[in-house]
């Protein structure tokens, strides 16, 4: 198993964000987060990344506690609703995840290609971070995560603020990662988006699993 | 007036040197306070340590503590008998240029820390989570947080060129030396002299008015 949440409680004050006594995600598994606003869905993609840690419980990833900066594989990355873009052109920023990984000059560029081929950013490499919309804003973060070859992809309502085109282009390249083995956990209200990618749905709700079509617990 | 712009337009070598060596000890200065200033901006921002907070107003109050107060404490470092008084820099150039980074190095620190603690909290998940390694981690936080540092850096460059204290205590305003813009003018204003004070008055002036233009400018075109 990938993924092992095991009495995983997130609280912020008082409030209890999540409450999940067991999950479990398997290897290139793909699913949904599912649920209304403040569910907990973005808490539960950051927890499995690391950048927060839980009140009580553990997440576990291969059997180790998830920490952020993972020191080992296999190596997870989560992406925004409204991702970051760093100031510089779409190809700098596309080419940074892999920059950050160590990796030399030449296979930057090649994985910034092959990523930028994918979500279909052709011809926009030199367009600074300023002039992009918001999808292709998305798809330029999706393209960083995706060119850096990690094995997890954890996207924060990935089709958010983008068109119908856009959606189009990130739920493929979504799906092309997938059927490569790399496991993505997404959340969205986009019922259409979930249907176009075919995966086990998680709905949650106040925080707890309410609905788990095809989970493992 | 007439005479102060005669002073300036005819190239006096007296003044112009005073305004040379002014601009010279200035830069020298901000380098040296961002040296050290901009690192500690960038640990007070993201670091996390008890007491942060009380750090955080010690350097705020620092950047309004009077210069005289600097200059006495660092008289006191590099005086004859002081713990640095072997070097021998009391009355010389490096006295001066050793002392100005104290003042200016509170500004730094204050002014990049507030700077970087603005970075959006995306920024830092974003690197985290692309497990960017540290050092390069730090030169990206200084590269999408430039337009403060480089506000910093004016801000400190005008604070230690319109300072008089420090100069002056460490300095000892000797001619052709250490004499500075302000030291020069209090002396030439006691004597009477009120033509060259004028003139670097005027020079002050100028560069006051391009040190704030330049922070209006970077600051309004934001992190």
């Amino acid at each position: 198993m990938m993924y092992e949440l095991v009495d995983v409680k997130l609280l912020y004050g008082q409030r209890v964000a999540l409450s999940i006594p067991a999950m479990l995600i398997g290897k290139g598994e793909r699913v949904a987060l599912m649920g209304p606003n403040g569910s907990g869905k973005t808490s539960l993609l950051k927890l499995m990344d690391g950048l927060i840690g839980p009140s009580e419980g553990r997440v576990l990833l291969e059997g180790k506690t998830v920490v952020k900066p993972a020191p080992a594989r296999p190596r997870s990355v989560y992406l925004h609703q409204y991702p970051y873009l760093l100031s510089g052109t779409v190809a700098y920023n596309v080419g940074f995840g892999c920059r950050a990984l160590g990796m030399d000059a030449r296979e930057i560029r090649r994985r910034a290609e092959e990523a930028i081929a994918l979500l279909g950013l052709e011809g926009m490499e030199g367009r600074t971070n300023r002039a992009l919309s918001g999808g292709e804003a998305q798809r330029v973060a999706l393209a960083r995560a995706m060119a850096t070859g990690a094995e997890i992809l954890l996207l924060d309502e990935p089709s958010a603020s983008a068109d119908t085109a856009s959606v189009a282009l990130i739920a493929e390249a979504i799906r092309r990662c997938s059927e490569a083995g790399t496991t993505v956990v997404f959340s969205t209200h986009d019922e259409d988006f979930t249907r176009a990618l075919e995966g086990r749905r998680v709905r949650l709700n106040a925080g707890r699993i309410e609905n788990d079509e095809g989970g493992a617990a | 007036m007439r005479e102060a712009f005669t002073l300036l337009i005819s190239g006096d070598a007296e003044t112009w040197g005073i305004v040379a060596r002014s601009v010279r000890f200035s830069f020298l200065s901000t380098i040296f306070s961002l040296l050290p200033g901009v690192p500690l901006g960038v640990a007070l921002a993201v670091g996390k340590f008890p007491g942060k907070r009380i750090a955080v107003s010690v350097v705020n109050a620092m950047t309004a503590v009077p210069t005289v107060v600097i200059g006495l404490a660092a008289y006191s470092l590099i005086s004859r008998s002081g713990p640095m008084g072997k070097f021998g820099w009391l009355f010389a150039q490096a006295g001066v240029v050793m002392g100005q980074p104290l003042l200016a190095l509170p500004v730094v620190v204050s002014l990049s820390y507030t700077g970087l603690a603005k970075l959006d909290p995306r920024f830092h998940e974003t690197l985290t989570t692309l497990g960017t390694k540290p050092l390069l981690r730090l030169l990206i936080t200084l590269r999408e947080a430039r337009s403060v540092l480089i506000a910093a850096a004016v801000a400190a460059f005008g604070r230690v060129t319109g300072e008089v204290g420090v100069s002056m205590m460490l300095g000892g305003n000797i001619r052709h030396l250490t004499r500075t813009m302000t030291t020069a003018i209090a002396l030439d204003a006691a004597k009477g002299d009120f033509e060259r004070a004028i003139s670097l008055g005027l020079v002050l002036l100028v560069i006051a008015l391009g040190v704030n233009l330049a922070l209006h400018f970077l600051t309004a075109s934001g992190a």
